[in-house]
């Protein structure tokens, strides 16, 4: 890895060079009834539109590799015959901008499925190639656990990350279009002084975090505790909205639906992101429904994350961004869930109200 | 110097592309329904061929396997092939009319396009099972997937020891394949059907397969548990029985092997609707030894 | 225009389709004129055939009977008994039809003399106690929505004549507002029935940062006792959340549950 030191007001300079492409990054969305900032990824045009002291970002930079509604197909009908006509995309690159380690995470896993597996998602591929991605250092909130998952730093999936050593940032390069970027601003290579700096900056994050989920063995205790009335006591919460899913850096489950047009001639396929926490996620044509509770949706939602990845691909699907317990209006947090299937309860900092049962 | 990041993809590649192209995931065969038979009020069978010479000769499936049949703007869906793994692209399926897609297809006729990907998923291991018995149970519609590695040992007769196939059904009417029934049996091939509820023209058994099952475990005694591979097809509550007397009997677990369905939108490990527990039905299955079957949580 | 309609090489019936409206502002059925641009094709999968808001021609054979409004006066009853003895297939158009609607709000005046007196003073009107469609007359089919989605019509009309099944999302608004990325109004200080009511609008009141308040009804799986712990929690009064389920009457069933017995007699 190659390391290079620059100050603060060269980010704007590196910025300007980037921002002939299109840029994403975290914007400002709104403050909420604490007036404590929202922040989301959007299209950014100017650098100080960017708000790169955000915390975590309200739903996850997913929707620019994984959309939420995607045309798949376009079919022409003919009497008995048909074509079918699907759209490769044509992918311009987008600069990420101050993405954190792990929605960083979340790509790379995302990866394993879409475009490392068996059955590769060539639109997936062609947008996540075409990505180039600024990593930023965090300050980690109370709903955050990625230390716990493994996910608080990240090893490959980006092109440059930074650091923020106060008055200037630490960057670790990754990628040799990176690497011809720093080139063109000014930046040097990085002095013993900047080495303990950054150690202790990366020190100082990993003692903040104040939330922690105990994932020994939980492949295995999730087996063991698939009776357990637990899964009752949050599916009782569980609203069945599946927002959850929504704002989560890693849920790729969709659904398609196809459509024919009025004048029966034309015909669209369209995929659109599902959760599994759904009433009819797992509902058969003729109406069996084999997880018709919230609680065995919820349940599963949990089986999938922790364990059946875990299985497939020896890491977990969940990066621990806290999103969706954020998110979620009944307080459903993945440290709280699974410490009640542990049967130990977590005390969470940051959330008005915990067990009203 | 142009701070242009360069984009991955050369220009060619872009734009639409038409279904067969395997740079699309949405990429399908194009195929024709040829041949429509009804066998029962609900059920038919399909007869598809796939449209390109050379793409027929080469599609290759083994028994068990499924493919996702599409039509446009109406649906799409898994289904188990039902013909011989020797006839490549030209496919059988048969189909009962539940749902959008299958109520349409209900109703097209010969002549239709459809679009198959596949073939998708598991087999049951019929190569491993040379000079075993082989007992083949279905109930109701799982009749459908046992055919094609009925076909496969009827292909290879001499290969396999003594076959049984148990089928039962709820009413004589519901019945499937019946014109084949003689065909098989001169394959030297023990069949026996039973039905839930007979009516007036039935002179056959009635009652449950478990019956018609258990009189046959008898027979071998304790050979039984070297010599017999099941294959087993049928309503989640079959399996729960008829896997529990088999495992009483003394077929070891591996040599059992079932089926599942679930609901799929992609066919390719993508969508996650098959998954059971977090095994997805449509990579991992649908033909599951009753060992796999068994440490998947809620499967059957 | 062809009579003969088919679809890969299927046939297809053009249906003979009627409109017709009960209590109700006429809203929906006006949606549906509303959008030119695919009003040929739409007309050209049916024949429309009674249509009181658009045409002057007037036939009772018709299969297919879309009925607007709730049932509020005694002879609506057999009016709507007797376009059920006509259609195959009854639908029922917007919340009003599907719940009782905006209208059903009567219902909660216990005393409907008392009501009509003061709305009507002496004058005389028959006035009955507001009654979804479902209350007098089975129904096939359900369009949810005040008002009504036009696209959502025309699918629904473009399924019955390709035999597909009519099939209403089953999740929450929710679902649709955080595709569209939406700050949650929860966050921002605003009370909405996202959580427990069925999608389908596209989030519409949501995506213009404006609560939801449930027209569409509950959701298949719709969890209002956790809701009403939520708003709570938010610090929404019981008022608040009742005038909210209430309003176009789709949670009829919870509201009464949450009602403590007798009160609201006068208003």
């Amino acid at each position: 890895m190659i390391f290079k030191v620059f100050k603060k007001k060269e980010l704007a300079a590196l910025y300007e060079l980037l921002a002939v492409n299109a840029v994403v990054g975290p914007v400002r969305k709104g403050t909420d009834r604490h007036n404590q900032p929202l922040n989301d990824f959007a299209r950014v045009y100017s650098f100080a539109d960017l708000a790169l002291d955000y915390s975590t970002t309200v739903h996850s930079p997913k929707r620019f590799v994984l959309p939420y509604r995607k045309d798949l197909a376009r079919f022409t009908v003919n009497e008995q015959k048909w074509r079918k006509e699907t759209d490769l995309d044509t992918e311009r690159p987008v600069v990420f901008f101050g993405m954190h380690a792990c929605d960083i995470n979340a790509l790379n896993k995302l990866d394993k499925v879409l475009a490392e597996s068996v059955y590769p998602v060539s639109s997936y591929i062609r947008k996540r190639r075409n990505m180039f991605i600024i990593g930023l250092n965090c300050r980690p909130s109370p709903q955050c656990f990625c230390r716990s998952m493994g996910t608080d730093s990240v090893l490959h999936g980006y092109d440059m990350f930074l650091t923020d050593l106060g008055d200037k940032y630490f960057a670790e390069i990754s990628s040799v279009t990176a690497f011809n970027f720093l080139q063109q601003i000014k930046c040097r290579d990085p002095g013993p002084g900047d080495e303990r700096q950054y150690e202790a900056v990366t020190a100082e994050k990993t003692a903040r975090f104040t939330t922690e989920v105990d994932t020994s063995d939980l492949t295995k205790i999730l087996d063991l505790e698939f009776y357990s009335p637990a899964w009752d006591r949050w599916g009782r919460k569980c609203l069945s909205c599946g927002t959850c899913a929504n704002v989560c850096p890693t849920c790729y489950c969709y659904g398609v639906e196809e459509s024919v047009d009025l004048n029966l001639q034309e015909a669209h396929k369209t995929r659109f992101l599902y959760s599994c926490n759904l009433h009819d996620f797992a509902k058969v044509a003729g109406g069996h429904n084999f997880r018709p509770l919230a609680s065995t949706r919820l349940k599963y939602r949990y089986y999938h994350k922790h364990r059946g990845f875990v299985e497939a691909f020896e890491e977990s699907l969940c990066v621990g961004c806290g999103r969706c317990g954020a998110a979620c209006l009944a307080g459903i947090t993945p440290p709280e869930v699974i410490a009640d299937v542990r049967g130990k309860k977590k005390c969470v900092h940051g959330r008005e109200e915990k067990h009203d049962e | 110097m142009t701070n242009r990041v360069t984009p991955y993809d050369t220009p060619g590649r872009h734009g639409r592309c038409r279904a067969g192209d395997p740079a699309s995931f949405e990429s399908s065969f194009q195929a024709e329904i040829t041949n429509i038979y009804s066998l029962t009020a609900r059920e038919k069978l399909y007869q598809i061929q796939l449209v390109d010479q050379e793409e027929r000769n080469r599609f290759m499936f083994r028994p068990g396997q499924f493919v996702m049949l599409e039509i446009p703007g109406i649906g799409e869906a898994p289904f188990s092939i039902s013909s011989s793994p020797l006839r490549h692209g030209n496919l059988e399926l048969c189909i009962r009319a539940v749902g959008n897609l299958t109520n349409f297809l209900d109703r097209v006729r010969r002549g239709c396009s459809v679009g198959i990907s596949g073939p998708f998923g598991t087999h049951f291991p019929v190569e491993n099972m040379h000079g075993q018995d082989i007992l083949l149970i279905a109930g109701g519609l799982g009749i459908v997937p046992l055919r094609s590695p009925l076909w496969e040992v009827l292909d290879n007769r001499n290969r396999y020891g003594t076959v049984d196939i148990i089928y039962g059904a709820k009413r004589p009417v519901e019945l499937l394949f019946t014109y084949q029934y003689e065909e098989w049996r001169q394959f030297d091939i023990n069949l026996q059907i039973t039905v839930d509820q007979g009516d007036k023209d039935w002179h056959g058994s009635v009652g449950l397969i478990t019956e018609i099952l258990k009189e046959r475990l008898n027979r071998d005694g304790d050979a039984l548990a070297a010599k017999t591979c099941a294959i087993v097809c049928g309503p989640p509550v079959m399996f729960h029985f008829v896997c529990d007397m088999l495992i009483k009997a003394g077929i070891p677990m591996q040599k059992i092997f079932v089926s599942l369905e679930r609901r799929m939108h992609c066919g390719r490990g993508k969508c996650c609707r098959c998954n059971i527990g977090s095994t997805y039905t449509c990579l991992d299955g649908p033909v599951f030894d009753y060992w796999s079957a068994m440490n998947l949580k809620e499967a059957i | 225009m062809a009579d003969t309609l088919s679809y890969l090489g299927v046939p297809l019936s053009r249906p003979r389709v009627a409109f017709f409206e009960l209590t109700s502002c006429e809203g929906c059925q006006l949606q549906i004129f509303n959008n030119e641009a695919s009003l040929l094709d739409f007309l050209s999968l049916v024949e429309i055939v009674n249509f009181r808001e658009a045409m002057t021609e007037k036939s009772d054979d018709y299969e297919i009977a879309f009925i607007e409004g709730s049932i509020s006066r005694r002879d609506e009853v057999e009016k709507l008994k007797k376009i059920r003895r006509q259609a195959k297939v009854l639908v029922a158009l917007g919340s009003c039809a599907c719940f009782g609607g905006v209208n059903r709000l009567r219902n909660r005046f216990h005393d409907l003399d008392w009501v009509k007196k003061e709305v009507y003073g002496d004058f005389p009107v028959d006035t009955a106690e507001v009654q979804p469609l479902e209350a007098q007359v089975p129904v096939d089919l359900k369009i949810y929505g005040c008002p009504i989605k036009k696209e959502e019509v025309e699918r629904v009309i473009s399924n019955l004549v390709l035999g597909k099944a009519v099939t209403p999302p089953e999740y929450p608004v929710c679902m649709e507002c955080k595709a569209h990325e939406n700050l949650c109004l929860y966050e921002l200080g605003e009370p909405c029935l996202g959580p427990i009511t069925r999608a389908g609008c596209d989030a519409w009141c949501p995506d213009n940062r404006r609560g939801c308040w449930g027209c569409r009804g509950p959701a298949e799986e719709a969890n209002v006792k956790e809701l009403e712990k939520i708003m709570r929690r938010y610090h929404f009064s019981r008022e608040i959340i009742i005038d909210r389920l209430e309003c176009f009457g789709g949670f009829a069933a919870y509201v009464d549950k949450l009602r403590a017995p007798g009160r609201h007699t006068h208003g």
